[in-house]
């Protein structure tokens, strides 16, 4: 589904990719980790062709998208569904025109028919509630939700990018969302999910790929990544200790 | 050093004009966002229209005061009312209301479509298929093309009543040889003066501030380069063009200088 080709990208004279290979089947569940400023969103926006790279190839679902104009890329797009960071609510429209937008943008339904869409897909989050309140009036769990709803009323991708879905987010709201997350892939469609967090990572996917200065320096599932010794990949696996311990030691406080 | 900073400005010059270029096509092309369209005209003009009011009056009664008081000392106080008239139609009225517009709705402009780059709003456009510069740059420059015209035209009355005020209750002028200098003035050539300029600022305002909008970096320190950046080129391009038009209309109009 996403194959990338000796891919190379950087940001004036910063490089952040640096002749980067792989490839994702659609059904996978791929977390791409590494820390913050190592290309892990810019991998997503290369995927939705948001950016070019400066060399290498990039192909989605059997098509080389690098040279494709913006209208050539429409129908690549609508295979995948992009939820960004913190959700990209549009600002001035409120939740039911955040899910709507798309269905009054292409499709020649009437609003009756739009209304009853948007309804059963808040409903599928649980947001029906919140259909008329506006993007600040939304906690940052309801954002994600809201956003993760309008992506998939835009089409039936055949997979789904997120980024950073949960940072800023507290450990319940995380966990719905990894839920949801979960829940959506169940029909076999699969997803990259973008990280820093290793136990949201060891949550949702099966396989996982780490950056480090602008190469993937770890590229395997859960078993090999209990086998790791790559330092940088070690540290990540500490904080999952650390978040292990403190949430056993949470859950035996309440017992 | 030199050689890749002239190639970046060079690039950034020939990304404006596309930008100004496609944005102004949009008009022509389908879809038409004619509901954002109307939304930026009430935001540009209904929400500038008091600013506007306050500014020309005020600025119609100092220059009425100036010249009353330079003219009385020459004996030529009945000409007040022509040069009030002439330096608003022609000149004051229009760069005065493009820089009011330039300061409230080129940087609302700015910071609005910042904020959206920095939200990945816009990149949310180009996933869902949607082209930015439809979208988002088509409406303003529309809704500025109208706006700062219409604007021009109630701010310059404002204007001339504010010089007639200072004119005939403070300078204790005859208020028939006021009008009548104003009605003078509003011969074809001073009317087409002043009446051309503020289509051309208003597109300039538009582009400049849609521009720096959507080339926003770096958080919100970049927004706030962003939003002052629109504002100041906005301000210089006003006054560049003004004079460059001032020349060109007073050419094609037959003045002679």
């Amino acid at each position: 589904m996403i194959v990338f080709d000796k891919v190379g990208f950087s940001y004036g004279s910063r490089p952040v990719l640096k002749d980067v290979n792989f490839s994702i089947q659609a059904d996978e569940r791929v977390a791409i980790l590494g820390e913050s400023g190592e290309g892990k969103t810019t991998v997503l926006k290369l995927i939705m062709g948001l950016q070019k790279p400066d060399s290498g190839r990039i192909w989605i679902d059997g098509e080389d998208i690098t040279d494709k104009s913006e209208p050539e890329l429409r129908e690549t797009r609508l295979k995948l569904s992009i939820v960004f960071q913190e959700g990209a609510l549009f600002d001035s429209l409120n939740v039911k025109e955040n899910v709507a937008f798309c269905l009054r943008e292409y499709s020649r339904m009437s609003e009756k028919e739009i209304d009853q869409k948007v309804r059963e897909l808040l409903g599928r989050v649980g947001m029906e509630d919140a259909i008329d309140l506006m993007p600040e009036e939304l906690s940052g769990g309801m954002h994600r939700r809201v956003a993760i709803v309008r992506s998939l009323a835009a089409c039936e991708p055949k997979m789904f990018l997120y980024d950073e879905p949960t940072s800023g987010l507290d450990p319940v709201n995380a966990h719905n969302i990894c839920s949801l997350i979960l829940d959506l892939s169940r029909d076999g469609r699969g997803f990259v999910i973008v990280t820093h967090k290793m136990m949201d990572a060891i949550k949702v996917a099966d396989r996982f790929i780490f950056f480090k200065n602008g190469v993937v320096i770890f590229d395997g599932n859960e078993e090999d990544l209990i086998k790791t010794l790559v330092p940088e990949v070690l540290v990540f696996m500490s904080d999952l200790n650390f978040d292990f311990k403190s949430s056993m030691d949470v859950e035996k406080q309440e017992g | 050093m030199a050689k890749p900073r002239i190639k970046e400005l060079l690039s950034e010059l020939q990304q404006f004009y596309v930008l100004s270029f496609d944005g102004l096509l949009g008009v022509v092309r389908k879809p038409f966002y004619s509901k954002d369209t109307f939304e930026q005209m009430d935001y540009a003009g209904a929400g500038s229209f008091v600013i506007i009011l306050l500014v020309s009056l005020f600025i119609g009664m100092a220059l009425s005061l100036q010249l009353s008081a330079e003219l009385s000392r020459l004996g030529l106080k009945m000409y007040t009312g022509k040069i009030v008239g002439l330096s608003i139609i022609r000149e004051i009225g229009p760069v005065l209301t493009a820089l009011v517009f330039a300061g409230r709705v080129g940087s609302g402009m700015a910071s609005e479509l910042g904020s959206m780059i920095l939200g990945h709003q816009v990149d949310t456009l180009r996933v869902f298929g949607v082209d930015p510069v439809k979208k988002l740059v088509t409406p303003r420059v529309v809704s500025s093309i109208i706006m700062v015209p219409a604007l021009t035209v109630i701010g310059d009355a404002v204007s001339l009543f504010g010089g007639y005020f200072i004119a005939v209750f403070v300078s204790h002028q005859s208020a028939a040889v006021y009008w009548t200098s104003i009605r003078d003035v509003f011969e074809i050539e001073n009317v087409v003066a002043g009446a051309v300029k503020p289509f051309i600022f208003g597109y300039l305002i538009a582009c400049i501030s849609c521009y720096m909008g959507l080339s926003t970096r770096g958080g919100a320190i970049g927004l706030r380069q962003t939003t002052t950046r629109a504002v100041v080129a906005s301000f210089i391009m006003i006054i560049v063009s003004d004079f460059m038009l001032t020349r060109i209309l007073l050419y094609l109009l037959g003045f002679s200088v």
